[in-house]
């Protein structure tokens, strides 16, 4: 369970260590592909919390939304309308409704445990 | 069973997604640094720019300096000198077109003179024209050109075989014209005046010719001596002989 934390922990690290710096221009669709990519990994969470969890459709869904994410940042610049707010809207919208559900199941988790605990 | 591969997954997932973090982290943090120099280190900042500014400035000045420099050594140098000689020789051996001040001669056959059924006079001796060229020599003419053929110093006036020949140039029709350079306008004036009245003409005149004298020009051309110049008789001086 812990072996994804540590994975992302191990990412920044890597991440700080090689020094790689996009150009300005380009930060814009780095900073929303790690949102496409923040709003899959939730979805992944919550899907396992629910037993609904496939993985195909987790890692497609994680390199199509970050391609997704980036081509309408693209064509945004490209037609002189901020289309990344979509795209930030989309998936921040996600981001909470996921985080709402996980916190949900898990508190459900623990009260049911605690009852459990209890009855024993 | 299935919980590795999902951890498995999982966790490349969050590589990725922590790599991507950590790389929008460095790149929006580099910017953020502010400029937070006070008004003393902004002039300071500023001082140094402008000595640089000099520095740099004085250094273009001193390269210009030495172009400069380069460019005179070059104008006074030997090679230029000879340059120069050699030019002003050509010039002096008629190897080169000239525009001068001067004035042009006209030689035609009197109209009054030709006669139906006589032939026109064609020709014009080469004593004439010689007397005339003395004659012009003698009142300062530096560059004369007779019929577009340049007079040099070498140049000779014969006749061979009853036709006028000037270095190979025949003298075959009439008019002709004689194209003669000075070296001021006031010496073309003084030339003029003294063909106006010289024995030439008159000379010429026995001859059934009239030779006319126009005015002074300021600009005349006189053509380039279009043949080599033989030399038979001068050999370079070896240099370092035992002579």
């Amino acid at each position: 369970m812990w072996l994804p934390f540590i994975g992302l922990i191990i990412g920044i690290i890597l991440g700080l260590l090689t020094e790689i710096r996009i150009p300005e221009e380009y930060s814009n669709y780095l900073s929303i592909a790690v949102l496409a990519a923040f709003d899959t990994l939730f979805g992944g969470i919550r899907a396992y919390l629910q037993n609904i969890y496939d993985e195909k459709v987790f890692v497609s869904g994680f390199f199509f939304n970050i391609m997704l994410a980036a081509s309408l940042a693209f064509l945004g610049v490209h037609l002189g309308v901020d289309l990344y707010l979509a795209a930030v809207f989309a998936f921040g919208v996600r981001l909470f409704q996921n985080i709402a559900v996980i916190r949900r199941i898990i508190l459900t988790k623990w009260s049911t445990n605690k009852e459990k605990v209890e009855k024993n | 069973m299935d919980n590795q591969k999902l951890n498995a997954s999982f966790t490349l997932i969050a590589v990725l997604v922590g790599f991507m973090i950590a790389i929008q982290f460095q790149t929006i943090k580099e910017p953020a640094e502010r400029d937070t120099r006070d008004i003393w280190q902004l002039r300071e900042a500023l001082l140094k720019e402008k000595e640089l500014q000099s520095n740099l400035l004085s250094e273009i000045r001193s390269n210009e300096e030495k172009l400069a420099a380069y460019e005179s050594k070059r104008k006074q140098s030997k090679e230029q000198t000879l340059i120069d000689t050699l030019k002003e020789l050509k010039i002096e051996a008629g190897l080169t077109e000239i525009n001068v001040p001067g004035i042009t001669l006209h030689i035609e056959p009197v109209i009054e003179e030709i006669k139906p059924g006589t032939p026109v006079n064609k020709v014009v001796s080469p004593e004439l024209l010689k007397r005339l060229l003395n004659e012009l020599n003698m009142y300062e003419a530096k560059y004369v050109a007779i019929d577009g053929q340049r007079v040099i110093n070498t140049t000779v006036i014969r006749d061979i075989n009853g036709v006028t020949k000037i270095d190979g140039h025949t003298i075959n029709s009439l008019p002709i014209e004689i194209i003669v350079g000075v070296d001021g306008n006031n010496t073309a004036e003084k030339l003029y005046n003294r063909m106006k009245v010289s024995k030439s003409s008159e000379e010429f005149f026995i001859e059934n010719l009239k030779l006319s004298v126009s005015r002074p020009n300021p600009n005349v051309t006189v053509p380039a001596y279009d043949n080599s110049i033989r030399i038979r008789y001068m050999e370079p001086e070896k240099e370092g002989g035992d002579s």
